[in-house]
Parts: C-alpha cells; sequence; structure tokens
C-alpha cells in the first residue's frame, strides 16, 4: 500500500479537478471521509465559501449573564460565527441562540462608534462628533470639582450587566474618586431570591445538581429558554431527564418551553408557588417523608437548642394550616397532585427544588425562597449530590488601587424610607424615582452603562421623563453601544466596545461544583472609536489626579492572571490567552460546605451560649462577656457554630443579615420588622381585592432574546419582534376576544393596546406579555428606525431583506415600581389589570 | 462523537486508518450516484433528530445563520413549534426540520429537487472515497453527491427556481447575495448542505454542534459502529422520516416515542414557504 502524504493525497483528489463543477472547485470539497471517523464537537470552523480554515480564539459571552466560555471564528479580521468553548467544564461546547447572534452586536447597522455631544434638548436627538479627547476632558471637568469638593458621593454610577473584571475595574475606579453611590439593577431581576436565601444560608446562588439528581420540581423557572446559569444548567437537565429518565414537573402560569418539556406542567395562579411549597411540606411531614440528616443545622422556632423531635413538632405545627386542600382552593393546583409531587420529591434519593423570578417576583417573594429552601432542607437536599447546591464560581485575584480618603454614598440606593426591610441587593428602580424625589440628595452627574433604566424598570415612562428633565438629572454621560430609550437624553455618549472586543476575566457558577477560570479576549479590532470602559477608567482617572493599579484592561486581566492561584501555576495569563479556560484537575466537587471543622482554639475565639455560635470577640472588639447578637458587626466575627459538639462552619452570616450558622427557618431578622419569622403564605394586597373581571398580568423572556440587550440582533428579532398577549381560550371568550383582535391591557399606571395570542397554555385570569419589545429606539431591526447617527440601514446590506414590520408593546408601562416590602424586589408578577377588546 | 476529550484526527491519519490505496475502482453512472465494486466505501451523511432533547431553543436556527451567512427572510434550518390540546393538559412540541438529504426515490435514486433541475444531469465527476476508491457522478446545479449530500452549485444555476418549488418539504429558496452562475440577473437556489466544509475537517456541523440537547446527531449510517447507525437501528427510525409516502427517502430521521412528528409537521402549501420560517408566537 502506497504510503500518501498531504501533497499527493491532494494531487490524487485533482485529478478529478477538471470535471469537478465550479461549485466544487477546492479539490478539498472532493476529499471524502467515512468509516470510523470521529467528529470533534468543535473548536474549529471554516469558510463555506473559500473552505478556508478561519482562526479560532477562545473567549467568552456576554448576552446574558451566564457568559458562556466560547469560540470566536474570525475571518479576514471579521468576525463570523461564535460557538462553546470544547474544552469549558461549564458549557460542553454549547452555545444558545442569543450567543450564536453575538456577532449581530459587533456588526449591527445602528451601533454608535464615536463619542457623540448632545446638541439639541433632551430628546431632540441633535448630536454633534466630539473627539475622545473633548469628551473626557469634558467628563473630567464635571467630575474635579464634586471631588476637590469632599462630595464625590454626587457622581452617580448605575450599571446593568457588570460581572468579574468589568465590575471590578469600575468599582476600582469608583472606590478611588470616591464615590459610593453606585446603583445596580438586580431588584428588576431576582433580588428577593438571593434576599430569602440570605436570611438562611448566609450567601446566595443556588445551584441545582442536574448530573446526579433523579427527581426536579421546578417553581417559575423557565431554564429551558433562559436562566441566569441557562446553558450550563439547561443542557444537563433535557439530557437527566431523556438519558436518566429524571422527572421534572414545572408549576408556572404559562406553558413555557420548559412546563412544555417538562414530565408534566402543573399550572398555578400567580404568587401562589410558596402556598404550594408549603403543603408539600405539610404532606411530607404528616406522612413522615421527611429526612432528618439536615435538621441539626435547622433552626425552626425561637429555640436555638430544640431536639430533633421538637423541630419536626414545630414544623409540623407550622404547616399545619396549609393542607394541599387549602393551597389547591388558593393556587388551583389539584391536592392530588401536590401530594404525589411531594411524595416523589421525598422518596426521591436526591432532588432538586429549583424556584426563579415565577416564585420571587411577588409580594413576600423573598419569603416564597425561603419556603424552597425549607423544602430542600426537610429531605436533605440542601448542597448535597443532585440537590439544591450552593454555587460553586471561580475566585480571582485582582490588583487595587487605593481607596480615596474621602468615600461617601448617596442613601438613594435601597428604596425609600420603609419601603424594604433587608434591601440586601437594593431597590435599583426606585433609584429614579428617588432621585426625583430629591430628600435623600441627587446627584451632579449620572453615568450608567450596559444599562436602559427608561425601558427595563416598572413604570418606564416615568423613568423616561426624569432622564429628560434636567433640573432633576443635570448631566447625563453613558457609555454604550446603541442608541436607546435612555441613552438619547444622554449629555455625552462614549461609544463602549462590545464584549467581543474587550477583555476581562470571568467567573460565572459551574453546573457541577468545580470552579471554572476563563477569560474573555477580543476577537477583533474595537469598530470605529469605541473603547472598553476599562479602558478609559485609567485615562480619566489621570485627568483627576490620580493613578490606577492597572494601565487598561488588558494589563488588569494580565495582573489578574498572573496573581491568581492555580491560573498562575498553569501558566497564567499566556496560558489564559491559548487555552481560554483553567480549572483545577484534582477538584472532585465542592458539596456540604457547612461540615466542615473548625479550629476554634484561636485568640479570642469564645462560645456564645444562647445561640451555639462561637465567634471572636476581640476580632469584634468586645469583651468576653458579650452576647453575640447583641453586638454591632459580630457576624463578621463569626467562626464556627456548636452542632452537637462539634465546632463546624455550618451556614455562616456572609451578608448582612446577622445570625447564627444555623439555617435561620425561624428567623429574628424578619420578627424584628414584623415580617413572619417562619415561611407562610402572604397573599398579594391588590390581590385579596381584585374585581371579578380584573386579571393579573405576568412578564417572561423568550428563548432567543435577552431583556433589552438583542432587539437590535437580527437573526434574534427575525424570530421574535412581536409580543401579543397569552390569554386562555375561556378567558378570551368570556371577553369577547378572539386570537389575533387588538387588546387593551389597562392598570392604574397606564394602558397599553396590542394583540391577543388565544391559547391553551396559560391559566385562566392571567395575561402574559413578554418584556422585550416596544422599543422606542432599537435601530432598524429592534425599533424599525435608525438612530440619528452615521450607519443605519444602509450600513447592511441584509436590511433590504428585513420581513418584519411589528415591533411588539412594551409592558413596562402599566407595570409600577412596586417592591416587596421584604427584599425590596420589583414586584413584575403582581400587577392587576384589565384586559378588553380595543 | 462529542466527547469532549475526541483526539483530532488529521487527514493522513483518517487516511491511514481506512486503509487507503491509490488504484481505486471507477464506475460511471447514468444519473444518479451508485457505488461500484466494493460497496459502502462512501459515507452516507444522515442526521438522527432525537425529539425528546429538543426544548425549543433555536440555537441551531441561529448557528446555521451564522455558519452561512443566511440572509434575512429565509433559514436554512427552522424549529416548528405546535400547542396541542386543552388546558391543563396542554402540550406544546417542537419539531426541527432541514433538507432531507433524500436518497430519493426507489427507481432511480433521484431527489425530487434533482430531477426538477434543468441543468442536471452535468458534467461527469469523480468522487474520491476514503480508502481510494472513485465513484463516478453527474453534477449539475442541483445533484447528489455519492456520500449522500444534496447539493447546489450556483455557478451552473440559471436561477429557474424549479428545485424550490419541487422540493415537497419546501427547504429551498433563493439567495439574494448569491448570483445564479449562468443567468446573473436572477438569484441562485440555496438551502443545507450539511456545512460540507466542516464535515470535510471532521466537525461537526454547526447545528449539531450547538444543539445543548444533543438533539441533532450527525454522522455515517453506512458506518455501523456510527451513533446515527446504531440509532436508526435502535429506534427503528427508517420510517420515522418527514412525508415518508413521497417516497424521497429522507435521510433525517426522528426518535419520536410519543408519535408526535405528524402532530407537530406543518406541511408547506403549494408554491409557498410560509412554513419554512422561524417564527416564535
Amino acid at each position: 500500500m502506497k504510503k500518501l502524504n498531504r501533497r499527493n493525497f491532494m494531487t490524487l483528489a485533482g485529478a478529478s479537478g477538471a470535471v469537478l463543477a465550479a461549485g466544487a472547485s477546492n479539490p478539498k470539497k472532493a476529499r471524502a471521509i467515512g468509516g470510523d471517523v470521529s467528529f470533534a464537537n468543535g473548536g474549529r470552523d471554516f469558510s463555506p465559501v473559500t473552505g478556508k480554515e478561519r482562526k479560532a480564539i477562545p473567549t467568552a459571552c456576554w448576552q446574558c449573564v451566564t457568559r458562556d466560555s466560547m469560540m470566536g471564528y474570525v475571518e479576514d479580521g471579521r468576525l463570523k460565527k461564535l460557538e462553546g468553548h470544547p474544552g469549558s467544564i461549564r458549557t460542553l461546547g454549547k452555545l444558545c441562540a442569543k450567543g450564536q447572534a453575538g456577532v449581530n452586536q459587533v456588526y449591527f447597522p445602528d451601533r454608535i462608534l464615536h463619542p457623540m455631544k448632545r446638541v439639541g434638548k433632551r430628546g431632540e436627538h441633535k448630536w454633534k462628533r466630539i473627539s475622545w479627547d473633548e469628551a473626557l476632558d469634558t467628563i473630567a471637568a464635571k467630575l474635579k470639582p464634586l471631588r476637590d469638593a469632599g462630595t464625590p458621593e454626587l457622581f452617580m454610577y448605575q450599571y446593568g450587566r457588570h460581572k468579574a473584571s468589568q465590575a471590578a475595574t469600575m468599582y476600582d475606579f469608583m472606590g478611588a474618586f470616591g464615590t459610593g453611590t453606585i446603583g445596580n439593577h438586580t431588584s428588576v431581576c431576582e433580588a428577593g431570591k438571593w434576599t430569602g436565601q440570605e436570611s438562611l444560608w448566609g450567601g446566595m446562588y443556588d445551584n441545582w445538581d442536574y448530573d446526579k439528581t433523579d427527581f426536579v420540581v421546578n417553581f417559575g423557572s423557565n431554564q429551558f429558554e433562559t436562566h441566569t446559569n441557562h446553558i450550563p444548567t439547561s443542557q444537563r437537565l433535557i439530557r437527566a431527564m431523556v438519558d436518566r429518565g429524571v422527572p421534572l414537573y414545572t408549576f408556572d402560569v404559562r406553558l413555557s418551553n420548559t412546563a412544555a418539556k417538562s414530565t408534566e406542567w402543573v399550572p398555578i395562579k400567580p404568587g401562589h408557588d410558596g402556598l404550594v411549597m408549603l403543603a408539600m411540606i405539610n404532606v411530607i411531614m404528616n406522612e413522615g417523608l421527611h429526612r432528618t440528616d439536615h435538621f441539626k443545622y435547622m433552626r425552626v422556632t425561637s429555640d436555638y437548642h430544640a431536639t430533633t423531635e421538637q423541630k419536626v413538632a414545630g414544623i409540623k405545627e407550622q404547616v399545619a394550616k396549609f393542607t394541599p386542600e387549602f393551597a389547591e382552593s388558593k393556587s388551583g393546583v389539584p391536592a392530588s397532585k401536590i401530594r404525589d409531587i411531594a411524595r416523589g420529591f421525598a422518596k426521591a434519593k436526591s432532588a432538586c427544588l429549583v424556584t426563579y423570578r415565577g416564585t420571587v417576583m411577588h409580594y413576600h417573594g423573598a419569603d416564597q425562597e425561603r419556603a424552597a429552601m425549607l423544602l430542600a432542607a426537610i429531605t436533605n437536599n440542601l448542597d448535597t449530590p443532585g440537590g439544591r447546591v450552593m454555587g460553586v464560581g471561580a475566585g480571582w485575584k485582582a490588583p487595587s488601587t487605593p481607596k480615596a480618603k474621602v468615600h461617601k454614598s448617596l442613601h438613594i440606593k435601597d428604596g425609600f424610607p420603609g419601603e424594604a426591610a433587608f434591601p440586601t441587593h437594593h431597590v435599583s428602580h426606585q433609584v429614579g424615582p428617588m432621585i426625583k424625589d430629591g430628600h435623600a440628595g441627587r446627584p451632579k452627574v449620572y453615568w450608567w452603562s450596559c444599562y436602559n433604566p427608561a425601558f427595563i424598570n416598572g413604570d418606564n415612562k416615568e423613568w423616561s421623563s426624569i432622564l429628560q428633565d434636567e433640573s432633576i438629572m443635570p448631566f447625563l454621560i453613558t457609555s454604550t453601544i446603541t442608541y436607546d430609550e435612555s441613552s438619547q437624553y444622554a449629555d455625552i455618549i462614549l461609544p463602549d466596545v462590545t464584549y467581543l472586543e474587550r477583555w476581562d476575566w470571568e467567573d460565572m457558577v459551574s453546573a457541577n461544583q468545580i470552579a471554572e477560570f476563563y477569560i474573555r479576549q477580543p476577537l477583533v479590532k474595537p469598530l470605529g472609536e469605541s473603547r472598553c470602559q476599562g479602558d478609559v477608567w485609567p485615562e480619566l482617572a489621570k485627568r483627576l489626579g490620580f493613578e490606577l493599579a492597572y494601565k487598561d484592561k488588558k494589563d488588569f486581566v494580565r495582573q489578574s492572571c498572573e496573581m491568581t492561584p492555580g491560573v498562575k501555576e498553569a501558566g497564567g495569563f499566556d496560558y489564559m490567552m491559548k487555552e481560554g479556560v483553567w480549572h483545577d484537575p484534582n477538584d472532585k466537587g465542592n458539596y456540604g460546605f457547612y461540615a466542615k471543622e473548625v479550629d476554634v482554639s484561636g485568640d479570642g475565639v469564645i462560645l456564645d451560649k444562647d445561640t451555639g455560635v462561637y465567634w471572636n470577640h476581640k476580632k469584634a472588639g468586645v469583651g468576653s462577656d458579650a452576647k453575640y447578637l447583641e453586638t454591632k458587626g459580630a457576624k463578621n466575627a463569626y467562626v464556627a457554630q456548636n452542632i452537637d459538639g462539634k465546632a463546624l462552619s455550618a451556614y455562616a452570616p456572609n451578608t448582612s443579615f446577622t445570625k447564627s450558622g444555623l439555617l435561620d427557618f425561624y428567623s429574628d431578622n424578619f420578627k424584628s420588622k414584623g415580617l413572619p419569622p417562619f415561611p407562610t403564605y402572604t397573599p398579594a394586597p391588590e390581590h385579596v381585592a381584585m374585581g371579578k373581571d380584573d386579571m393579573i398580568l405576568t412578564t417572561y423572556k423568550v428563548a432567543v432574546h435577552s431583556h433589552s440587550r438583542t432587539t437590535h440582533c437580527k437573526w434574534l428579532t427575525e424570530i421574535k419582534h412581536d409580543n401579543p398577549g397569552w390569554i386562555n381560550t375561556k378567558t378570551a371568550a368570556e371577553r369577547g376576544i378572539k386570537d389575533g383582535d387588538a387588546i387593551k391591557v389597562k392598570s392604574h399606571v397606564g394602558e397599553i393596546t396590542t394583540t391577543a395570542y388565544v391559547t391553551e397554555g396559560i391559566v385562566p385570569g392571567v395575561i402574559a406579555i413578554s418584556h422585550h419589545f416596544g422599543r422606542q429606539h432599537s435601530g432598524i431591526y429592534g425599533s424599525g428606525k435608525s438612530n440619528p447617527f452615521d450607519g443605519g440601514a444602509s450600513a447592511d446590506p441584509d436590511a433590504k431583506n428585513m420581513t418584519w414590520k411589528k415591533h411588539g408593546v412594551h409592558p413596562n408601562a402599566v407595570i409600577p415600581n412596586s417592591s416587596d416590602p421584604i427584599s425590596g424586589t420589583q414586584r413584575w408578577m403582581d400587577t392587576v389589570v384589565q384586559v378588553s377588546k380595543a | 462523537m462529542n466527547k469532549i476529550d475526541t483526539p483530532k484526527i488529521g487527514r493522513r491519519d483518517v487516511l491511514k486508518g481506512a486503509g487507503v490505496t491509490v488504484a481505486g475502482a471507477a464506475a460511471v453512472v447514468a444519473t444518479g450516484p451508485e457505488v461500484a465494486e466494493a460497496a459502502g466505501t462512501a459515507p452516507r451523511w444522515a442526521m438522527v433528530m432525537d425529539l425528546r432533547k429538543c426544548i425549543g431553543c433555536r440555537a441551531c436556527t441561529v448557528a446555521c445563520k451564522a455558519e452561512n451567512d443566511v440572509s434575512l427572510g429565509r433559514f436554512r434550518t427552522v424549529v416548528q413549534e405546535k400547542t396541542i390540546g386543552e388546558f391543563p393538559n396542554t402540550k406544546k412540541g417542537f419539531l426541527p426540520i432541514m433538507c432531507n438529504h433524500c436518497e430519493g426515490n426507489k427507481e432511480d435514486g433521484v431527489p425530487p429537487c434533482v430531477k426538477a433541475c434543468p441543468e442536471f444531469p452535468g458534467e461527469r465527476m469523480t468522487f474520491n472515497t476514503a480508502d481510494g476508491k472513485k465513484i463516478r457522478y453527474r453534477g449539475g446545479a442541483t445533484y447528489k453527491r455519492p456520500d449522500g449530500l444534496v447539493l447546489i452549485d450556483s455557478e451552473l444555476c440559471i436561477g429557474c427556481g424549479k428545485c424550490i418549488d419541487n422540493c415537497p418539504y419546501g427547504v429551498r429558496s433563493f439567495n439574494p447575495f448569491v448570483k445564479a452562475g449562468k443567468a446573473p440577473d436572477k438569484q441562485a437556489a440555496d438551502k443545507c448542505d450539511m456545512c460540507k466544509e466542516r464535515i470535510a475537517n471532521n466537525i461537526d456541523p454547526s447545528c449539531v454542534n450547538t444543539c445543548q440537547g444533543r438533539a441533532r446527531i450527525f454522522g455515517d449510517l453506512n458506518d455501523p459502529n456510527s451513533e446515527v447507525a446504531k440509532l436508526v437501528k435502535e429506534h427503528n427510525l427508517t420510517k420515522n422520516v418527514l412525508l415518508p409516502a413521497e417516497g424521497t427517502d429522507p435521510q433525517v430521521f426522528y426518535i419520536d416515542p410519543d408519535n408526535m412528528l405528524e402532530k407537530l409537521y406543518t406541511k408547506r402549501e403549494k408554491g409557498k414557504l410560509d412554513h419554512y420560517v422561524d417564527l416564535i408566537p
């Protein structure tokens, strides 16, 4: 047999070249493979036109907070294609539709590519292109006087999706400047979920261990379409179901794709997830299906020293009134169904209790999350393999600049006085209304990025009017890639890079309890004059008279790679640039963090007899006779919890809740604020007062869009650009509404007109409208009109092939900013509306 | 396939592994490709869609758009979805569809699109198999390669649209960015080519690569050890195809234990392509 080398193989293939058709003129195309060839699951890509291999660069997504590690493929300097990183333990080489459409973020024709200065009135859309020097000089001239006057807090920064090094560089700059007036967006996201968790296990972010689980019960999470850790978790869940026969029960008001793919969709009335969970707990406790393994970590009455028997009795007593029949009468879920699912959940070897926005974006949503934690705890499914586990992400080290001597904050981040008892993730939707109110002060400079307050908040028209009013908001800066509902009012627009043109280290939670370290690196040179904010901060700092600990974002990432244990030894920055991802190959997965034994022999460590907490009184700066719970800041001196005579790390108080190391299912914190100390059922007041013809409006996300950052992505908006209101066939018939009819949806803050999508896939009495659309400005693809700058439809030859004329309607115009009194979470799912034929 | 640590198989290794000889047998056939002498030397590319694992996420739809720079207003693959049943026992299912790379009817082995193409049969072509054999076949503006891929040669296309009209599945459309080679005032026909450049380099097609449920499985039906061959056998999928009565012999098979295929499939209306648009209601 003649040995073939590359050249004679080509010759061989080329021999038929003369008869190859033009479309296959490249001899490679005639090459055949077959037999037992294995196909690699990615890592390489080829031009379908030339057959040439594209340059492959590992990087990370940013279409949503999941931030998948991925590969970018570049051809002749142009980004052509994105795919999951085949070496990632999180994504396993997968990427979602949004991630795939990341290419559109770089090249959408309405992208802002130059610094712009407003020259007309706010909202007149009159702009002048300026240089970066002029832009930064202008900004420095506004900021420097604030810092010099000892009022750095009058500079406010607010962000949407900043994480990892994008957030770290921003916080570093703001710290060096001296302002703590930094707003986020979490209250419109899922803050109540974290508040509920923090009151118990001390931290936040539950992962669901689908690779090992045997049973899944899902309340209000549409994770097959969208989730904060979508690709890592969703793919594991569907494969667990099909490959291992794991059942999935989904409670949802709407037949989402997740509900559709579940073993069973269990329709439920909005706001009743917690009640059904309590009824499940009732069934499990009364039928003796609970497992007591975890009870030693739980506190279910005011007693810190209760026996397991006393705790069993305590839980039974608390949930006695929540019978399945009572739950059925309120939630619409049949009692028999509640019993069956409760039994299945409790008897499974391991089980995941899943919750998300459907559960928590309600009145007392944080309390409903506490019920979910209780259900997981009594079945020993908290941080155990196959259960609801504490998320594990990468812990990076990073350079930091010394903080300014004067460091202050305006108190406008946590809502109006008395609005929220525990706003542990702030009340971002009220920042605008609080600035308007003015009692807690107003920033003189407001800068936002990756954030669109006039679109994403409740009562968004109110937010819009606040941004438009120069007497309330005197100077506005935004770094953005899009002209949108908010940036239209800015005084200076800085052209941001897309995530595909910048450096970052990344740290999102793994689905398998093993931390993955990964980086984002530019795939192409920044378009136009766009600049990464991480490159802008050092420039701005120089103008303000201080130096940062890094010279640009790349330098920040480089330094971080060289100082982070593990990554450093693996080869640091060079390794990460080449490979993109790193995890410790010896890591077996992090479970049962609460069971770690702790040395309590250290100087100053004492046992607080009341609570069983070991704490360091010296660290807390008090005498050894002080009581733990009564000492201010004592939670920072927490060492361990006495569990059956052993000092264990248990559930340390890592957030603003002062608590013992026990899971506080009986919460003194809640009690002290007049909130229910034990999880209970508290219906939304407006639901109790509903009239016969009232309906509840809920919102949702679809698989192909993030909340507000993707409508200009043509490949996504082509698939979904309109958002009719889902309405049950029966409910529609009662109102004389037929499928496709124009309907009015009215609340006490406004009215919108949309079309009816009459379906059997929603609970009667509810209308569901996705919240991506109704864009005032989102370029040609998102809003049907170009922005006032260069570019526009003429910049993309594909724009003439655009087929859709509809751009939907924005439901936030009828949803008030209204907070959960526990967490301050925006109550997206509670709005009472009237729906009629338009 | 689909293992993360799959070793990269270079061209030389592939050829070695397949036992290449230079002097292969060759055969000339009139129209449809035939394998001469040593049957089974060419692969038969096929796709299995596991409907249990399709979650309707549309990653495949968009991956295909990017990979092939598919213009707006048309698709190379879509997911159809349908809601069935009455509340509260409502179901919703998802059906990914694409070019079936039909084998063609039993008589002549020519798929309907190829048969409809006025520019077929064209020149004589040679397909070199991995084991060094040559298979002769006929090219054309639309033609079937001996490895089963139904392909378009836009240089030979006259933009008549007959292949588009005659595909019972309606998976073809005009590409506004590519001129028909033989009639430059018209657009060339376009459709899924199974990412032929990727599979020529041992990389899964783009839609398969990104499918998080691993609902799309690609491989060689002629290789009994391939996952597709095993799945077709294990689940008895020979008849689990779209429009089996058409006699087109599709090479895209569906794992469908709940018998959803017919309920979910929105068929083409004659002369229209409205069914082949991915649109989430």
